[in-house]
């Protein structure tokens, strides 16, 4: 296994009082696996990303218990020294907007080149070789002319490239992207998930791909997480979910995706909002939004039921929701 | 809005070395941040608005809370000097030259033999007059122009930055010097003249740049898609949403007025005796401050408190109103 | 919601470049941003025509030259008879009253200086003679109703709502001078999936309700085809490809709108194996450097050498002239031709997304 995260808790301090962003998640990743973490946002699905790469900001930020075990180690055991070395060499990240995530004053080649001169201690020129190496990889043509262009000369999409290049660099064995195509258009974003999927094969890396889309989730995941208020209401393959999900909330949003048969009529929508994180409803946190709901969603908070051995629904009722979905 | 205060966006961040990988290289929002979405706030989240909730980070704030209060008790001795200290500034008894401290002038007397508390406490009124009105008028001209400049932009903007540019190339003390010496009035307004003078640029350039930041806001596009006239835009729409940078600068400038009077005034240009003003005492104690350094230090520190008290204020004003700092 | 009725919007030839200056204070123009390249379309009473396209293509631009907040370079823009592009103080004022916007971002589009009873009822301060003054209050709390806010809510601030709020505030100051026009330009995509589809469903019964047209810009193909009876592709500028939902849905003939349905992604995993997909390569080409003949061929895969010749024409195909059916319809393509993914995508009945 690559990576576990064990009820992983993360809280901020906010002048409303403390926000509990990530309430108990559990996770893993395997080499070579594709696991999407679906959220809208506040759900705390780039809190939970931002604490396992070791990122978060801290204060207002707040890890109060679980585990993040990468390959075997505890990471939130570990100094702040040993923890940088893993970063960027063990585990990368890639960020949904690339103009502000890279430097604008320095040239692209030697952004990538300096991974290998801080991590491999290799010379300036020979980084700079690696750095048209890598920008091949990620199919940037004439790489070896524009290693020398600056971040602002290149499309959203060689951005894009470039930010993943950049996170392949020293090939970690687990990659999180952020939302790594939300900033890009249809076409474009096309292409870059295409590359990263296959650079993905072809290192066997594991991938979290965190996301609000439920297409692209569709196109390239394994399994799904999805995550409401801080916790994660359905874990699932991803065949599983699109099929009969086991979650209310799952469903509605599933449901209220455009379709060509409905035309016409009201799309299902999910009724009120998202809830405040400072005052997350007791219970089920979604009950207030969720057709379903019974007294004892109001009270009880749902565990994530075991629906197969690689499925779970932290709700009450996911019989109900399989079962309503098959006919 | 707990994954909005501090969305991270660095490159590679895990590296977490080197310029290429710095962290936090741009506000840019987020789907998660800003632009996504209702995140956690409920309709009944977060009831601030920029104001109240600089007004409660200020009220926290030690640093506030002291140079107001130095600030308070200047306004109230340059309002009511007589409150706290008896008889006149000019009233000066040249037996008691360069005397130390001694009944009713516990600060001493200066080389004229006047006394030096009772100058200081009269002195304060010139400089918050000065100071105050100065920033006023530098504001409403810096403030007026810098706004219709960024508002409308085109040609009356180029002009105006190239003018600003000019101002700002003029040395601040050497232009008093010249301008100020040919003026034979000895009253507050040319000095508070010369500073909306030369000080209205630096005001115009912020109204300016916060005015075309703000604009570019949809809810100005809204207004004007409704027919909103140019003045109901500025008015409603931009100077609302424009004025606290301008704010914030200006207090601070406040300080450097009040400094800058007495700057002038010792050298002879500002305001002259026998008007009451720090700089003129500093002026008129520098020469003999080996035998009567008190006569200078009074009136120094005041100054230096003031001009201290006003630049933390604005610091302070400022850490209240810049939401990228919460 | 068929509209065969008169048109309501007429816009021809419609173009707006931003010239590219050098120099302070003489300058000189070395360029322009070609933003917008000859836009055509017609907009019916109670219809909503939906535009299509990736950002930089200029939809947003055609959106504000509707709205007036920008000038045209050339082409006109005919509300019920009459080109609004040429009029100027009352007049203006008053086509201005029938045409209103809903903007992208619900934290941008509301001052947050105002309550929601002066933003929403801000038209009426400027439009006096709308409503009466006294009644100005009741009008704006039915506005609040009609949007599905709470109208105690009249003195709130925008930041005590959530985007989805916000986005029905600005809905609200919308309808409240009665329009006839809506534009819309990327209404939901600033908002969380769940929310998405509540605005959605305001906006579709706002229509039935007040009998509006709207113009429907997004970039997300599933939700433009929801809504919209027809639908306008955009490509560096220009519209290449228009017709009713069907027609560009399930028979597209540009091989851009192709390109472009075949990227999105499926809500549904067992399609990734066995669906066709074109990716297109490259960027799209700068808006101040358009390529001669046809300006998607420097991407197109079908592209000859006619293509850059020669400009083409925003029409019914000489392929399908002669037929009727859903791919005959307005298409800029020298060589349009129905690809094989419609021919599949009609089998299941389901189009993307």
């Amino acid at each position: 296994m690559l990576l576990e995260v064990r009820d992983l808790q993360v809280e901020f301090r906010t002048r409303d009082g403390v926000a509990h962003a990530v309430n108990g998640v559990s996770y893993r990743v395997d080499a070579g696996e594709t696991l999407a973490v679906l959220g809208e946002s506040g759900s705390g699905k780039s809190v939970t990303a931002q604490a396992v790469m070791g990122i978060l900001d801290m204060p207002p930020g707040r890890i109060t218990g679980g585990e993040i075990l990468f390959q075997g180690q505890d990471l939130l055991r570990l100094k702040e020294e040993e923890r940088r070395r893993i970063r960027g060499a063990g585990m990368a990240m890639i960020f949904q907007d690339a103009l502000s995530a890279l430097n604008p004053v320095i040239s692209v080649g030697d952004q990538l080149g300096e991974m290998f001169v801080v991590h491999r201690g290799m010379s300036k020129k020979d980084a700079r070789a690696k750095a048209v190496e890598l920008m091949e990889r990620v199919r940037i043509p004439a790489a070896a002319q524009r290693v020398r262009d600056y971040p602002h000369q290149f499309s959203g999409g060689m951005r894009q490239r470039i930010m993943i290049a950049m996170a392949l660099a020293l090939e970690p064995a687990l990659v999180i992207a952020d939302e790594p195509t939300t900033a890009l258009d249809v076409t474009v974003q096309a292409q870059v998930m295409d590359l990263l999927a296959e650079l993905q094969r072809e290192y066997r890396m594991g991938l979290i791909l965190i996301t609000h889309d439920l297409g692209v989730v569709a196109d390239v995941a394994d399994r799904i997480a999805v995550m409401y208020a801080g916790k994660i209401v359905e874990s699932a393959p991803v065949h599983d979910i699109y099929k009969a999900p086991a979650h209310p909330y799952t469903r509605g949003l599933l449901d209220s995706i455009p379709r060509l048969d409905q035309k016409g009529q009201e799309l299902y929508a999910i009724k009120g909002l998202p809830p405040n994180l400072t005052d997350i409803p007791p219970g089920c946190s979604f009950h207030p939004r969720c057709p379903m709901a019974q007294d004892v969603c109001r009270t009880g908070e749902p565990p994530l039921y075991e629906v197969s051995e690689v499925r779970g629904s932290a709700c009450h009722f996911w019989r109900e929701c399989l079962h309503d979905r098959d006919q | 809005m707990p994954e909005q205060p501090h969305e991270p966006e660095g490159a590679i961040a895990g590296t977490g070395m080197g310029a290429a990988m710095d962290l936090g290289v741009s506000e840019a929002e987020t789907l998660e941040g800003t632009a996504g979405g209702p995140g956690g706030t409920g309709p009944a989240g977060r009831p601030h608005s920029l104001w109240s909730d600089a007004w409660r980070d200020l009220r926290r704030n030690p640093v506030f809370i002291v140079s107001a209060l130095v600030i308070v008790f200047l306004v109230f001795i340059s309002l009511w000097p007589a409150a706290i200290a008896s008889g006149s500034p000019l009233k000066c008894d040249l037996a008691k030259a360069q005397d130390g401290a001694g009944p009713g002038a516990p600060f001493g007397y200066d080389g004229q033999g006047c006394n030096v508390y009772t100058r200081t406490v009269y002195g304060a009124r010139t400089s918050v007059t000065v100071g105050v009105l100065a920033t006023l008028g530098v504001a409403v001209v810096g403030s007026v122009l810098g706004a219709l400049a960024g508002y409308f932009g085109g040609v009356w903007d180029s002009v105006l930055s190239r003018i600003t540019d000019i101002f700002f190339a003029i040395p601040v003390v050497l232009g008093g010097l010249v301008l100020l010496s040919v003026v034979t009035s000895n009253t507050v307004w040319p000095v508070i003249g010369f500073m909306v003078l030369l000080g209205w640029p630096q005001i115009s350039r912020i109204a300016r740049g916060s005015v075309i930041t703000v604009k570019q806001n949809d809810y100005v596009q809204a207004a004007r898609a409704l027919g909103a006239s140019d003045s109901r835009i500025l008015l409603r729409h931009i100077a609302p949403n424009a004025v606290a940078p301008v704010i914030v600068v200006a207090t601070i400038a406040l300080g450097t007025y009040i400094a800058l009077e007495a700057t002038l005034s010792y050298l002879g240009v500002g305001l002259k005796p026998p008007s009451v003003s720090w700089g003129i005492d500093i002026s008129a104690a520098s020469p003999y401050v080996r035998n009567a350094p008190h006569a200078l230090l009074w009136p120094s520190g005041a100054l230096a408190l003031t001009v201290l008290a006003f630049i933390m204020l604005g610091d302070a004003v400022r850490d209240a109103l810049d939401p990228k700092l919460r | 919601m068929t509209a065969t009725s008169e048109p309501i919007l007429e816009v021809d030839g419609l173009v707006k470049h931003y010239p590219l200056t050098q120099g302070v204070l003489f300058r000189k123009q070395v360029g322009a941003v070609k933003a917008v390249d000859g836009v055509d379309f017609t907009l019916h009473r109670g219809e909503t025509l939906g535009i299509v396209g990736e950002s930089g293509c200029g939809k947003s631009t055609v959106a504000k030259m509707l709205c007036n907040l920008e000038r045209p370079t050339a082409g006109s823009i005919r509300f019920k008879g009459e080109d609004i592009t040429r009029l100027s103080g009352r007049a203006l004022k008053a086509v201005r009253r029938n045409i209103q916007m809903v903007f992208q971002d619900p934290y941008t589009s509301l001052n947050p200086r105002m309550t929601v009873g002066d933003i929403v009822g801000e038209p009426y301060d400027i439009h006096p003679e709308v409503a009466p003054r006294g009644d100005r209050r009741r009008r704006v709390q039915e506005l609040l109703d009609v949007v599905g806010l709470n109208p105690e809510y009249i003195n709130r601030y925008p930041h005590q709502f959530s985007g989805g709020q916000r986005q029905r505030i600005g809905i609200a100051r919308g309808l409240a001078l009665r329009p006839e026009i809506i534009v819309a330009d990327e209404p939901v995509s600033a908002l969380d999936v769940s929310v998405q589809a509540q605005v959605i469903n305001l906006l579709d019964r706002l229509q039935s309700e007040f009998e509006l047209s709207y113009v429907f810009i997004a970039h997300d193909l599933s939700i433009v085809r929801h809504i919209s009876d027809r639908v306008g592709v955009m490509y560096l500028g220009r519209i290449v490809e228009i017709g009713r939902d069907a027609e560009i849905y399930d028979h597209p003939t540009h091989p851009y709108t192709q390109a472009l349905l075949s990227a999105v992604p499926v809500p549904d995993p067992e399609a990734r194996e066995h669906r066709e997909r074109i990716i297109l390569t490259g960027d799209v080409p700068s808006p101040t450097d358009i390529p001669s003949g046809c300006r998607f061929r420097t991407r197109c895969w079908k592209a000859q050498e006619r293509c850059a010749r020669e400009v083409p024409a925003l029409a019914v195909p000489a392929a399908f002239r002669d037929v009727s059916g859903p791919a005959a319809h307005d298409s800029a393509c020298h060589f349009a031709a129905e690809g094989q993914m419609a021919a599949a995508r009609d089998e299941d009945g389901n189009g993307p997304g």
